[in-house]
C-alpha cells in the first residue's frame, strides 16, 4: 500500500497500477504453469493413457509440447497416428492450451490448418482438465466427431452419408509428418 | 688468517729495512706527497713539479679559491710571523725559493700527522700514546709544526710563487683512506676469519640458532666487537692527526684575529672529514660483519622486546616448547641488560661508523621480522573468548552495531597495541635517536600508529591464516573472532579472508575423507563463525559457494540434515548436558590466560579427518582422547552417549531448532521500513547486487537453501517423517514440533503431506480403536456360537493384538509393495481387520503393505523364551520354522532359503537378511551353505560357532516355538480405487524395486520423447532434457543415460542411427 503511493508520485498512477498488478499475476503463475506442467508430465509417464502420449518440445520449452495420438479402432482413422502440438498459456491451467493437429486430418471438427473445435478447449475448460484429459477427448472426437458445429461441412456430410469414402479422403489427407 | 699473517709479515720485513736505512724521518710524505723525483733544475731537493700534481687527484685549486683575500695584506702578517721561522726557513726573503719552503713547511707537517705506515698489527694503533709521548716531538717543536702548517696552509697568501702547493687536509684523508684499505680491512677480514670460523655453514640460520646457540651468539658478539675495537683505533689514528690540523687551524684563527679570517673553518673540516670516514667505513664493512652485527641485534632486541631467542616464526608448533613471545616486564633483568647493551653497541656502531644506511636497513628488516615473530608467536591459536563479562559484552555489541566495528577490542588486540606503543616504538626509538642523534624525534608519534596499524594487519593475517581451525574449535573461539572483526577493515583483507578460507576448505574439509556429517557439522559452525564475524553474511556468501555446489554432490547430505532434526527429546537432552558438562573445563582453561595451546580444540565434534595437506590439522588422536577424558569433564555414560550421537548425528541442528532465539525472523517489510533503526549501517562494499540482508545467523535456513531447493529438502523430511512414524508409533512430539517449525519456514502448504500422515497415524489408533472393539463383540459372539472353533484361530485371537496403521496413499512416500505370504493367522487376521474397516468406512479398500509393520514374537525354545521385537518380515521367516508336524523331539527345525523361499515367496535378499537377524540373536543358527536350523539350547549356538553339526541335532526337545503373541502391525494403505499402480516387471538380482521402478519412468520418458518432441535425439540433449523435466532431479551421468539406453537397445526397444536414438518404427 505505501509503496504504490509513493510510485505514484513519479507516473501515471493508473497504468502503473495496472501494469504492476497484471505483473504480479502472472510472474508467479508463469512459474506455476512449469511446475503444473512438470507434474503433469511426471503423471503422464508413471501412468501413461493407452494410446495417446504427450512431451516437451525439444527445445526445451516447458510450454511448448508435442502429443501423439492413435488413431482409435473401430474408426476411420484406426491404425493412424497423429501428431498435435500444445501451446501453454502462462496462466495455465485457469487457460486452456492452445492445440494444433500438425499432421493433416480430415475431420469434421478440424479444419485444414490443423485447428480444432472442442468446447473443452474453448469456453468449457475449466482448470481440472489436463493433458491427458485433453488427449483423450481429442481421441474420442475422432470416433464421434461433432457433426453438428463442423468445421469442415464436406466430411461431417461425408460422415454421415459415405462412410468408405469418408475413409478413403482420411486415408488420403493423411500424411505422417517427418519432423526435422 | 692470510691477511693477518701478510700483514706482520710486511711490518718485519719494513722494521728491518727502517733500521738498516733510517727511513722514518726522510720520507714523510710516503705516498701522497705531489712528488718524489729528481728536482728540476734550479730548484732544491723535494719540489713537486707541475704537470704531475693532478696525478695524484688533489686538486690545487682549493687554497687558492679559499686564500682569496687580499694578498698584499697577507703578506705583510706573514712577514712578521716569519721571523719566527726563522732558524728553519733562512731563505725566506729569496723569491724563487718560496717553493721549497712550502715543500718544507709540508715534510713537516706531513711528518706530523703521518700515520704509521706500518701500522699492521691490532695493538699497532690499537693504543695510540699521548700527544707528550709522540716519538715526532723530538725533532720538530709544536711551535715548527705551527708554522709550517700555517705556510701550508695560507700558502698562496705566504709563498706566493710556490707553485706546486696542495690541501693539506684533502692529503690527510686521502692517506687515511688508504691507510684503512691496505691496513684496516685486512685486520677486519682477519677478526672475521678469526671468530667465525664456520660462516658458510650458518648462512641459513640467520635469524635462527642452529645446537650451539648460544655459542653462536657470543662469537658473532666477539666478531662484532673485535671489528668495532679495530675500527675504532684507526679511527682514533686518523681523529688524532686531523685534530692536530684542527688545533693548528684554531690557533692561526685566532693568531690571525677576526679581522681575517682564515677562510677555512676547522668545523667544517673535521665534519666533512668524519663523514668520509665514516661512510668509507660503513660501505666497506663486509657482509660477513653486517651478518654478525644482525644476528647479535636479533638477539638484543629479541630479549628487549621479549621476543624468545630461537622462537621460529615459521613452524608454529615445531618449536612451541619454548615459551611464547611476551612483553617483558619492568623489572626483567636480561631485557635491562640487553638494553644497555644495545645502547652501547648502537652507540660504538655510530662511532666508527657503521651505523649508517645499510645499519638503519638491517634494523628496519630486524624490527619487522620482530613484529610478525611478536605476532604469531605470541597470538597464534590464542582464542580464548576473555572471560565471560567481556564475552556478553562482545555479543551486546554485535547486536548492537551489526558490522565489523573497531569500537569493541579484543584483549589481544589491546595487549598489541600496549606491545607495539611501549615497546616496540620505544625500542625504535631509542635506537633511531642514537643513530641519527641531530634528528628530531626520530619516532613520531604519527609512526605509533603506523607500527600499530602494521601490526594489527599481522595479526589479521594470522588470524585469517588460522581461521579454518577457528571455526572447527567454535564456539571456544570467540576471542579470535573478535580479533578479526576488529582488524578486517578493509575490503582487501576480507577478499584476502575469503579467498584464504576458501583454499582451507578445498583442502581440508571438502574431499572424499570426510564424511558429509562432519562436513555439515563444520558448515553449521561456519555460518554461526562468519555470521559473528560479519552481521551481514556477505563474507559467508562469498565462501561457502563451493560448500554448497561440494554437498549438492552428497547425496546423503539432505538426509542427515533431516534425521539431525528430528533428533528425539532423549538425544537433544543427552547432547544438552554433554555440552553443559565440556562446557566447565573450557571456561576454568580460559580463564587461566594465554595457554592457547588448550584452547585450540573445543569439546565440539568428534574426531575430524583431514588429510595431511599443508598445515593440516595437528590433533593426533592421542591428545584428543587425552582431552576427552580429563577429569574435570566428568567421563561418564552421559558423555560417552552424546559422543556416539555426535558421530552418527546432527544433533546440533536439532538444538538450534529448538532454540527460541533462532526462530524468530523479523518479516523483511519491518527492516526496511524502520525509520527508527539507529544501528541501520549501509551494506558492505563487497556485497553482491541482489543482497538482501538477513536477520539472524539463520543456520537451518542457510543449511536448507545450501543443498539445493526446498522441494528436495521437504520431500526427504516426508520420507523420514515417514520411516519414523511408521517405525516409532508410540510417540511423535518431537516430529510435531520439528513440523510446526518448518511450517513456520515454509509455509502451511509446503508441509500439507506431513501433517497428512501425521494425522494418518492418528486417525489409525481411533480407527484401530474401534474396530478392535467391534470384533472383540463379534468374535466372542462367535466363540459362543461356535465354540470348538479353529484351534489356532482361536488361540491366535485369544492372544495376538493386531493393530494396523491406515495410510493414505497419495501422500506417503516410499510406500512400495513388497509380496510375501504371510503366516495364516495374521491373514486371517487381516481379513477380519479389512472388513471391520469396510464396515466403518465404506467404498474404501485396504492395501496391505506387509512389509513395513513390527511384530513382537515371543518363541519358546527348550531351555527359553524369548521375546524379540523385530519387523515383519523376520517375524514371518521365523514363523516359518515353526513346524507343526514336527513333535520329534531329538531334532529341531532346518530350513533351506530355497524352502523359504518357496513358502513365503519372499524376495532371497529379504530372507538372508531376517536369517541373518535370527542368528544374530542366537535363535537361527546357521548349519549347511544355507541350511538354517532352530537353536533350541543356547549350548546349541555357543556350540554353533565350532561348528558342530552333529552337536546340534542331537538334543532332543519339542519345537515348542510359538508365533509371537503380538503381532503388531500391518500396513495397509487407503485406496481411493482408481489407483493404476505400476509394478516393475521382472526384476534383475540386484536392483531395488524402487530402482527398477525408476528406470521404467525414464523409460517411459525417453520414449515420450522421442515419440513427441524429436523422432531422432543424440544422448546430449536427451540427458538435457531429463535433467530439466523430471521434477525430481535427473541423478545420471551421461554415461549412465548412455548405459541405459544401450541396454534398450539390445532389447530391440531403441536404435540408433548416426548418434542419435530413435524408437523403431513398427
Amino acid at each position: 500500500m505505501s509503496y504504490s503511493m509513493e510510485d505514484s508520485q513519479n507516473s501515471a498512477p493508473g497504468s502503473l497500477q495496472a501494469t504492476k498488478l497484471a505483473g504480479a499475476r502472472k510472474g508467479p503463475d508463469g512459474q506455476n504453469a512449469v511446475k503444473r506442467l512438470q507434474t503433469e508430465l511426471m503423471q503422464l509417464m508413471t501412468s501413461p493413457a493407452p494410446g495417446v502420449s504427450a512431451f516437451p518440445s525439444a527445445d526445451g520449452n516447458l510450454l511448448s509440447w508435442r502429443a501423439t495420438i492413435e488413431g482409435p479402432d473401430d474408426t476411420p482413422y484406426s491404425g493412424l497416428t497423429f501428431k498435435l502440438s500444445f501451446e501453454f498459456p502462462s496462466n495455465y491451467p485457469y487457460a486452456p492450451p492452445t492445440v494444433l493437429f500438425i499432421t493433416p486430418i480430415y475431420h469434421p471438427n478440424v479444419d485444414f490448418s490443423g485447428r480444432i473445435c472442442l468446447d473443452i478447449l474453448k469456453d468449457k475448460w475449466t482448470a481440472a482438465y489436463n493433458i491427458q484429459t485433453v488427449l483423450l477427448s481429442l481421441q474420442s472426437l475422432l470416433g464421434e466427431p461433432n457433426n453438428a458445429s463442423p468445421l469442415n461441412g464436406e466430411a461431417a456430410e461425408l460422415w454421415d452419408k459415405d462412410p468408405s469414402q469418408f475413409k478413403a479422403k482420411v486415408m488420403d489427407r493423411h500424411k505422417d509428418v517427418d519432423e526435422d | 688468517m692470510s691477511a693477518a699473517v701478510a700483514s706482520q709479515w710486511a711490518q718485519r720485513r719494513r722494521r728491518v729495512f727502517q733500521s738498516v736505512f733510517h727511513t722514518d724521518d726522510s720520507q714523510p710524505t710516503p705516498h701522497s706527497t705531489p712528488c718524489i723525483r729528481f728536482p728540476d733544475q734550479g730548484q732544491p731537493f723535494g719540489g713537486p713539479a707541475a704537470p704531475i700534481v693532478d696525478r695524484h687527484g688533489h686538486g690545487t685549486a682549493t687554497p687558492s679559491t679559499i686564500f682569496s683575500q687580499d694578498a698584499a695584506a697577507a703578506a705583510s702578517t706573514i712577514d712578521a710571523r716569519s721571523q719566527l721561522a726563522q732558524p728553519l726557513f733562512p731563505s725566506l726573503a729569496t723569491a724563487a725559493d718560496d717553493q721549497v719552503v712550502f715543500d718544507r713547511a709540508w715534510h713537516v707537517v706531513t711528518a706530523r700527522i703521518a700515520l704509521p705506515a706500518s701500522a699492521t698489527a691490532d695493538d699497532s694503533f690499537g693504543t695510540l700514546p699521548p700527544d707528550s709521548q709522540l716519538p715526532h716531538q723530538a725533532y720538530t717543536s709544536d711551535v715548527d709544526f705551527y708554522d709550517a702548517l700555517a705556510l701550508v696552509v695560507q700558502a698562496p697568501a705566504l709563498l706566493p710563487r710556490a707553485t706546486h702547493t696542495e690541501d693539506v687536509v684533502a692529503w690527510h684523508a686521502q692517506q687515511a683512506r688508504s691507510h684503512f684499505a691496505q691496513h684496516v680491512v685486512p685486520l677486519l677480514s682477519g677478526c672475521l676469519d678469526d671468530q667465525g670460523d664456520e660462516p658458510g655453514a650458518e648462512n641459513r640460520g640467520r635469524y635462527r640458532g642452529t645446537r650451539r646457540r648460544g655459542d653462536y651468539y657470543e662469537r658473532h658478539m666477539v666478531i662484532v666487537m673485535s671489528s668495532i675495537r679495530t675500527l675504532e683505533a684507526a679511527l682514533r689514528l686518523y681523529f688524532y692527526g686531523l685534530g692536530i690540523l684542527v688545533r693548528g687551524f684554531y690557533k692561526l684563527a685566532v693568531a690571525n684575529g677576526p679581522s681575517k679570517p682564515l677562510g677555512v673553518d676547522p668545523e667544517l673540516i673535521a665534519t666533512r672529514f668524519r663523514r668520509d670516514i665514516h661512510a668509507l667505513v660503513g660501505n666497506s664493512a663486509s657482509p660477513e660483519l653486517m651478518r654478525s652485527v644482525s644476528i647479535v641485534l636479533v638477539r638484543l632486541t629479541g630479549t628487549i622486546l621479549g621476543i624468545p631467542s630461537g622462537y621460529d616464526s615459521n613452524g608454529i608448533g615445531s618449536v612451541r616448547s619454548s615459551q611464547r613471545p611476551a612483553p617483558p616486564t619492568d623489572d626483567d633483568l636480561n631485557a635491562m641488560a640487553a638494553r644497555q647493551r644495545l645502547h652501547e653497541l648502537v652507540e660504538q656502531l655510530h662511532n666508527v661508523g657503521l651505523a649508517g644506511e645499510r645499519f638503519q636497513i638491517l634494523f628496519a628488516e630486524i624490527m619487522d621480522s620482530m613484529m610478525s615473530d611478536f605476532v604469531t608467536g605470541a597470538y597464534a591459536g590464542v582464542w580464548g573468548a576473555s572471560d565471560t563479562q567481556s564475552f556478553s559484552a562482545a555479543t551486546a555489541m554485535n547486536t548492537i552495531s551489526r558490522t565489523a566495528g573497531a569500537s569493541f577490542t579484543s584483549p589481544c588486540i589491546l595487549s598489541l597495541g600496549d606491545w607495539v606503543e611501549n615497546h616496540f616504538s620505544r625500542l625504535s626509538l631509542e635506537v633511531l635517536s642514537r643513530v641519527s642523534p641531530g634528528a628530531a624525534s626520530p619516532v613520531k608519534l604519527s609512526d605509533v600508529k603506523t607500527y600499530q596499524s602494521l601490526a594489527l594487519g599481522r595479526l589479521a593475517a594470522l588470524r585469517i591464516s588460522e581461521l579454518f581451525d577457528i571455526v572447527l574449535a567454535w564456539p571456544s573461539s570467540r576471542g579470535a573472532l573478535d580479533d578479526l572483526r576488529a582488524t578486517i577493515t578493509t575490503t582487501a583483507r576480507r577478499l584476502q579472508l575469503t579467498a584464504s578460507f576458501s583454499h582451507a576448505l578445498q583442502t581440508r574439509l571438502l574431499h572424499p575423507g570426510c564424511s558429509t556429517l562432519e562436513i555439515l557439522r563444520t558448515y553449521i559452525t561456519i555460518i554461526r563463525t562468519l555470521h559473528a564475524l560479519d552481521h551481514s553474511k556477505v563474507l559467508l556468501g562469498h565462501v561457502e559457494s563451493s560448500l554448497q555446489l561440494y554437498l549438492c554432490q552428497r547425496e546423503d547430505a539432505v538426509r542427515i540434515l533431516v534425521t539431525g532434526l528430528l533428533a528425539s527429546a532423549e538425544e537433544l537432552r543427552v547432547a544438552r548436558k554433554y555440552n553443559e558438562t565440556a562446557k566447565k573445563p573450557i571456561e576454568r582453561r580460559s580463564q587461566a590466560g594465554h595457554t592457547g595451546t588448550e584452547n585450540r580444540r573445543g569439546p565440539e565434534p568428534g574426531p575430524f579427518m583431514t588429510p595431511a595437506v599443508g598445515r593440516g590439522y595437528r590433533e593426533t588422536p592421542g591428545t584428543r582422547k587425552r582431552q576427552d577424558s580429563t577429569p574435570e569433564a566428568e567421563p561418564g555414560d552421559a558423555e560417552k552417549a552424546a559422543r556416539d550421537l555426535s558421530s552418527t548425528k546432527l544433533i546440533e541442528l536439532a538444538l538450534i531448532l529448538n532454540d527460541p532465539l533462532q526462530s524468530r525472523r523479523a518479516s523483511p517489510e519491518d527492516e526496511d521500513l524502520d525509520w527508527n533503526d539507529m544501528t541501520w549501517v549501509p551494506d558492505p562494499v563487497d556485497a553482491g547486487a541482489n543482497y538482501k540482508r538477513p536477520k539472524s545467523e539463520d543456520v537451518i535456513g542457510t543449511l536448507i537453501s545450501a543443498l539445493g531447493s526446498e522441494d528436495v529438502f521437504i520431500k526427504e523430511f516426508a520420507s523420514v517423517l515417514a520411516d519414523r512414524l511408521l517405525t516409532d508409533p508410540a510417540n511423535f512430539d518431537q516430529e510435531l514440533r520439528v513440523l510446526d517449525l518448518l511450517k513456520r519456514r515454509f509455509g502451511e502448504a509446503a508441509m500439507q503431506n506431513c501433517d497428512v500422515m501425521i494425522k494418518d497415524v492418528r486417525d489409525s489408533r481411533k480407527v484401530d480403536t474401534l474396530i478392535r472393539r467391534e470384533r472383540k463383540d463379534r468374535h466372542e459372539g462367535k466363540a459362543l456360537a461356535t465354540p470348538g472353533g479353529q484351534a489356532l484361530s482361536a488361540q491366535g485371537a485369544k492372544e495376538m493384538e493386531y493393530h494396523a496403521r491406515i495410510l493414505s496413499r497419495l501422500f506417503w512416500p516410499n510406500l512400495d509393495r513388497e509380496h510375501f505370504l504371510l503366516p495364516t493367522p495374521i491373514v486371517e487376521e487381516q481379513k477380519q481387520y479389512e472388513s471391520g474397516y469396510q464396515g466403518l468406512k465404506s467404498g474404501r479398500k485396504l492395501t496391505w503393505l506387509n512389509q513395513l509393520g513390527q511384530a513382537r514374537v515371543e518363541l519358546e525354545l527348550r531351555d527359553r523364551s524369548v521375546t524379540v521385537d523385530c519387523t515383519t518380515v523376520e517375524a514371518t521367516v521365523i514363523y516359518a520354522f515353526q513346524d507343526p508336524d514336527a513333535e520329534d523331539e531329538n531334532s529341531s527345525v532346518r530350513r533351506s532359503v530355497d524352502e523359504l523361499y518357496a513358502q513365503l515367496q519372499m524376495d532371497e535378499d529379504m530372507i538372508a537378511a531376517a536369517l541373518t537377524f535370527w542368528v544374530a540373536k542366537g535363535i537361527l543358527r546357521r548349519v549347511q551353505h544355507d541350511v538354517y536350523a532352530v537353536a533350541e539350547t543356547q549350548a546349541a549356538t555357543a556350540n554353533a560357532d565350532s561348528s558342530s553339526v552333529a552337536n546340534a541335532g542331537s538334543s532332543g526337545a519339542v519345537a515348542g516355538q510359538q508365533p509371537g503373541t503380538a503381532m503388531s502391525t500391518a500396513e495397509d494403505k487407503e485406496d481411493g480405487g482408481e489407483s493404476p499402480r505400476k509394478t516393475a516387471g521382472g526384476k534383475p538380482a540386484g536392483a531395488s524395486a524402487k530402482e527398477q521402478e525408476r528406470r521404467a519412468m525414464y523409460w517411459q520418458y525417453i520414449c515420450g520423447m522421442l515419440t513427441n518432441a524429436s523422432a531422432t535425439m543424440p544422448l546430449g540433449q536427451m540427458a538435457m532434457m531429463m535433467k530439466m523435466l523430471i521434477s525430481d532431479g535427473f541423478p545420471w551421468s551421461n554415461e549412465e543415460l548412455q548405459e541405459f539406453l544401450g541396454e534398450k537397445i539390445a532389447d530391440g526397444e531403441l536404435e540408433v542411427v548416426g548418434g542419435k536414438y530413435r524408437l523403431p518404427r513398427k
